[in-house]
């Protein structure tokens, strides 16, 4: 029972990381919301004894592997979010799905700029006004993830 | 509340070592290939997820080949037949030429081989980091893959391997900011190295002088310089020319060959059937 409620956080990745290379046009592709970013902020927020720091490199490495950014890169970004969140998530938890999706919008920020500066230091120079749109898109699909998840986690019995 | 204190200050102990694991991984990534075998194997164990995303691409050919109607067929079936007695016709030719060819190298005492042997992949259709110019294609180490590898279309050099697994490589293009393919003007002669600049319709060329002999409409191959590409592949096509003057250089842009946004099959050049020019 208890190992099968585990499967649902293992799905909700494999899930996001699907969303993370379905295939998009090319001008939508700067856009694309960090969905392993947002899943693992949610889960990390419900559950924060069971995806610890050492659950996010994991997770980082499986997704900079998988879009083929430096390894560690990803790891990074989502190590640094999940620590913010570890030290915050008893405030954010009270707070309306609004300003919820500002404190998300902020973390994803905080991710998007370290994996642009990791990519300045190796000399892929990207325009830096591209750095919001991902962010913000993610910040409207906060509310979304967040009761999606809640259900899931409920249907789940995982508290 | 003592609690929570304790649990926020061994998790910034934690998070500086993940980070500073973080940095040492990126740092050995970036400079060492040591990395390779790693990335392989989490790449394998995605594998199931890139084939998962692709699948309605795949599944979206297979369905429209299935519903073509029997008279397209039956022209496409003609069309290729005719193109295949011509193309052997052509090849008859190529045979004598490249014994002749041998035959007078060999004289010459330079030793270099053509590369023939080719394994053809399909693209994934699966995005990367949308900053960066790669593709997936779904042949692996399995197939005969290997780091290197250069990999053409039917109009020109597309890329090469830089990661592979066992089910699936990635392939950098060669529009992509960080690569560099080193390259020689037919009519001229003159070697230069085209770079990519992210942009999927140009290859700068770099560092000519501006006395160079070039002209727009210049066809560019692969020099064979370096190592990795074999010689004599169809590059690109030079359409501007600008001159700068202060420095003495010609800032050159060409369009590539191979149509790097839309082939959806590719081939993969076998290394170690050719080698460099000497």
């Amino acid at each position: 029972m208890f190992r099968l409620n585990y499967i649902v956080i293992y799905l909700s990745f494999i899930v996001g990381m699907t969303l993370l290379i379905l295939p998009l046009p090319t001008w939508a592709r700067i856009y694309r919301p960090d969905w392993v970013a947002l899943i693992l902020i949610y889960w990390s927020m419900a559950l924060p004894k069971y995806l610890g720091l050492w659950s996010s490199l994991i997770i980082g490495l499986l997704v900079d592997s998988l879009i083929g950014t430096l390894l560690g890169q990803h790891a990074l970004a989502l190590v640094l979010i999940n620590y913010v969140n570890l030290n915050f998530y008893l405030r954010i938890r009270v707070l309306s799905w609004f300003q919820q999706s500002l404190y998300v919008f902020v973390l994803l920020l905080i991710s998007q700029l370290i994996i642009f500066w990791l990519d300045g230091i190796m000399g892929l120079a990207m325009p830096i006004q591209d750095v919001f749109g991902s962010p913000f898109v993610g910040a409207l699909m906060w509310p979304f993830v967040f009761f999606i998840l809640r259900d899931i986690r409920r249907k789940a019995i995982l508290s | 509340m003592t609690q929570l204190q304790y649990q926020a200050r061994g998790t910034t102990i934690q998070a500086l070592l993940l980070i500073s694991i973080c940095i040492g991984l990126m740092f050995v990534d970036h400079r060492y290939n040591h990395l390779e075998i790693v990335r392989s194997k989490i790449s394998l164990v995605l594998s199931p997820i890139r084939y998962l995303v692709s699948l309605p691409a795949l599944g979206g050919n297979w369905v429209s080949e299935w519903f073509k109607s029997h008279t397209e067929l039956l022209e496409v079936n003609e069309f290729l037949r005719a193109r295949g007695r011509i193309l052997n016709a052509q090849l008859q030719r190529m045979q004598v030429l490249q014994a002749e060819n041998t035959r007078l190298r060999n004289l010459l005492g330079s030793s270099r081989k053509l590369a023939n042997d080719v394994i053809v992949a399909e693209l994934l259709s699966v995005d990367q980091n949308p900053y960066r110019q790669l593709i997936e294609i779904n042949k692996g180490i399995g197939d005969g893959i290997e780091i290197g590898q250069a990999i053409i279309d039917d109009f020109g050099v597309m890329g090469q391997v830089i990661h592979t697994n066992r089910f699936s490589s990635t392939i950098i293009l060669i529009s992509d900011p960080d690569h560099a393919i080193p390259v020689q003007f037919i009519r001229s002669g003159v070697r230069s190295i085209a770079f990519g600049n992210g942009n999927i319709d140009y290859l700068e060329l770099r560092f000519l002088p501006a006395t160079a002999d070039i002209k727009i409409g210049d066809e560019l191959v692969t020099s064979g310089l370096g190592g990795r590409f074999p010689a004599d592949y169809p590059v690109a096509t030079v359409v501007s020319i600008s001159e700068d003057l202060t420095h003495g250089f010609a800032s050159v842009l060409s369009v590539p060959k191979a149509r790097l946004g839309s082939s959806r099959e590719v081939l993969v050049i076998k290394v170690g059937n050719f080698e460099a020019n000497n």
